[in-house]
């Protein structure tokens, strides 16, 4: 289904079910049309501003968990929202652990064929101007401007996490918008790119990481983003009492952090790469919580976010485990 | 003075070279090939400069280094006393001369707004005004605004030379180099050969043409009532921070905001008193001793950033604003929160305003 006919499904599907919501999270176009932008719509007259396309690339879920109580039933009325495959594996993390009720929730699911890496498409067009659209189609993302119509292979320009992506259709929802699409890669590729970094010496990963996390500002959008970083406020990072890490801008500062997230995280991420995309200074963060990840999936068999009935590993305590 | 210059593309690395000789060079360049973002960094042989879009980090940390390093104490234990010890403080650090290479108009101009705080005004921040002394500004003038650009809307433009020693003009094959300040003209005979007369005369052009761009369409510069009449209207700022994740990204990357942080990092006997860049999108960026945080939520603070900069400052400093209007913080805002969208809607009636941009 073409990107203008699934907003079109999207809109109508919330009109028809709104007297029963409280509340509509989703995306509109933003400052321009090469972004996108969270949008809460409390009157359905704003329906019309929701929109899907590849650059819908905001999780939204952590707004749940964060922001809105979505744990309490009041009047029978729920919040309705809409994921895409990563998306909604983080719901279903959250609701694992208690964070929202899924009696709460009108999950909209958007079998998905990926979001466009902004960076890596400005990279290729760095005075790229006046985007009109962005949409895929097949092996394209094809970016129209009001001068004329550019097509990219999408190995240049989706977000890595989506190159890697296992479930691009919802794990969960109410309603599904548009057909089932399949993954861009068999489950052996998952991990590429940790196995690739593994595979240089302990020197040269070091050296590595050295080099990324030396840009790292602090800023901790990377944390803030992240829709299963809950401690929000009460983080290490910048607890004085107990003090874990100083104010200064050191490397040793900066990986402490990135790996008590990544620690946190492990078995809960559910590699929406929301930590990737959002950091100003290009780290490639996931790629610790991917580690992390296969080191669950390898040894726990267990995969974040795909049941909620599950529990998670790091969630649990089994005195009978064996192979740890 | 000296008329202008003209570097070619591929003269710039050896005029950056021997610059560097004499003082540290900063330009806008990238980690490596593979990535997109621009910061400032030192130049190094291996390093060229990006000009062709704005740096995604400002210069700011040139002269407001994200961490510095206040002084240095040490205690030794008084060995007559055991109860009593000698504290040793040392504060002395050189800092040498600076030049950044290939900043903008609105980076600039951040510095202008930082002045006010740190050199303008009861007090000096000796820290800043050692560094600000010494640092001097090779502008570019700016042709490659975007979307998130609107440096004319709150009082400057992609051709303001305000706060630059040397101008940099792009034209065919390079750049005309032309001095601003009799410190920028010092440096002129290190800035390539003499510009021949078409290469004024294109770089007039250039600078004429970009003089006539408005980038920006608002006026941004007049809603300071407008601020102090919405400050209790907690449905707007609710509504307006709704989605903002709260990080450290609108501040950190902006080259105006100068808030920072003070702590003492120590390790048994020595450490260091520091100070470090703070952000009013934290949530303990106010909070108080006892525990009581007067901005409790991202309402309030949300409401602090937007009042600082377009209603508290100009207040206090002439009518300036506290924005250059670079848009860094909506480009890279994680969920585009668009800064001239909260500003403009403070004069609109409650019907009007677009609550979801
Ligand atoms: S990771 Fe998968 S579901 Fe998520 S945006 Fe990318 S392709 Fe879509
Ligand atoms: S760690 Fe990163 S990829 Fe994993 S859930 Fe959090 S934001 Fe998403
Ligand atoms: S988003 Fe990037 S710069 Fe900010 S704290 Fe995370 S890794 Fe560091
Ligand atoms: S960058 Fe955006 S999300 Fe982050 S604190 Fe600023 S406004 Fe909020
Ligand atoms: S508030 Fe935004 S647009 Fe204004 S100077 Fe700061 S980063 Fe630039």
């Amino acid at each position: 289904m073409p990107m203008d006919e699934k907003t079109k499904t999207l809109q109508e599907d919330f009109e028809k079910n709104f007297a029963d919501l409280e509340l509509v999270i989703g995306w509109e176009t933003g400052f321009d049309r090469l972004h996108a932008t969270p949008v809460f719509i409390r009157q359905p007259s704003e329906l019309g501003k929701l929109v899907w396309n590849p650059l819908c690339s905001q999780n939204l879920s952590g707004y749940l968990a964060k922001n809105l109580d979505a744990s309490i039933q009041e009047d029978g009325k729920k919040i309705g929202i809409c994921v895409k495959g990563c998306d909604s594996r983080s719901l279903v993390a959250l609701i694992q652990e208690n964070f929202i009720d899924r009696k709460r929730l009108y999950i909209v699911g958007i079998p998905c064929e990926g979001t466009v890496d902004l960076r890596r498409l400005m990279r290729l067009n760095p005075s790229l101007k006046n985007v009109r659209k962005v949409d895929i189609e097949g092996n394209k993302a094809v970016v129209e401007t009001d001068q004329e119509t550019l097509r990219f292979p999408i190995e240049d320009v989706l977000a890595r996490k989506c190159l890697r992506c296992l479930y691009p259709n919802p794990v969960i929802y109410d309603t599904i918008i548009g057909t089932p699409v399949k993954p861009r890669i068999s489950e052996d590729k998952a991990y590429t790119a940790v196995e690739k970094l593994d595979s240089s010496d302990r020197k040269q990963r070091l050296a590595f990481w050295k080099t990324e996390f030396d840009r790292c500002i602090r800023c901790y959008a990377c944390r803030n983003a992240c829709p299963l970083c809950v401690c929000q406020d009460n983080c290490i990072a910048e607890s004085r009492k107990p003090k874990w890490l100083t104010q200064r801008d050191g490397i040793r500062e900066k990986f402490l952090f990135h790996m008590i997230h990544g620690l946190h995280l492990a078995g809960r991420c559910t590699e929406c790469g929301e930590c990737e995309r959002v950091c100003p200074v290009e780290i490639p963060t996931m790629l610790i919580k991917e580690k992390m990840n296969q080191i669950v999936k390898d040894m726990l068999d267990y995969e974040a976010g795909i049941d909620p009935e599950a529990k998670p590993p790091l969630l649990t305590f089994d005195p009978g485990e064996t192979g740890i | 003075m000296r008329g202008k210059t003209f570097i070619a593309h591929d003269e710039l690395p050896e005029v950056l070279e021997r610059l560097s000789k004499a003082m540290d060079v900063w330009i806008p360049t990238a980690i490596n090939d593979e990535k997109y973002e621009i910061q400032f960094l030192p130049y190094q042989s291996d390093r060229l400069p990006v000009l062709d879009r704005q740096s995604t980090m400002p210069p700011k940390k040139v002269i407001f280094p994200q961490v510095e390093t206040l002084l240095h104490f040490s205690r030794k234990k008084d060995e007559n006393n055991p109860f009593k010890s000698h504290i040793k403080l040392e504060d002395e650090e050189e800092v040498s001369p600076v030049l950044v290479f290939g900043a903008r108009p609105c980076d600039v101009r951040g510095f202008l707004v930082f002045d006010e705080v740190y050199l303008n005004g009861p007090y000096k921040d000796p820290y800043y005004a050692k560094r600000r002394k010494k640092t001097l500004f090779a502008t570019l003038v700016c042709e490659t605004s975007d979307n998130a650009c609107f440096c004319s809307a709150v009082g400057s433009g992609p051709a303001d030379q305000t706060g630059s020693d040397l101008w940099i003009i792009p034209v065919d094959g390079g750049y005309v180099i032309e001095a601003l300040t009799e410190r920028g003209e010092n440096l002129m005979p290190e800035m390539g050969k003499d510009a021949t007369e078409a290469q004024v005369a294109e770089a007039r052009d250039v600078q004429e043409k970009v003089a006539g761009l408005r980038v920006g369409e608002a006026d941004l510069t007049q809603n300071s009532d407008a601020f102090e009449d919405r400050f209790s209207d907690n449905e707007y700022w609710r509504d307006m921070a709704f989605k903002c994740i709260s990080c450290g990204i609108c501040t950190y990357v902006c080259p105006t905001c100068y808030c920072f942080n003070i702590t003492d990092e120590a390790k048994d006997l020595d450490g260091e008193r520091i100070r470090s860049w703070d952000s009013c999108m934290f949530n303990h960026f106010t909070r108080e001793a006892s525990g009581h945080n007067p901005r409790p939520s991202k309402l309030e603070r949300y409401r602090n950033r937007i009042g600082h900069k377009f209603s508290y400052f100009p207040k206090k400093y002439k009518g300036m604003i506290a924005c250059c209007g670079c848009g860094r913080c909506i480009r890279r805002c994680p969920v585009a929160l668009d800064i001239r969208n909260v500003v403009l809607s403070l004069k609109k009636n409650k019907e009007n305003v677009d609550v979801c941009k």
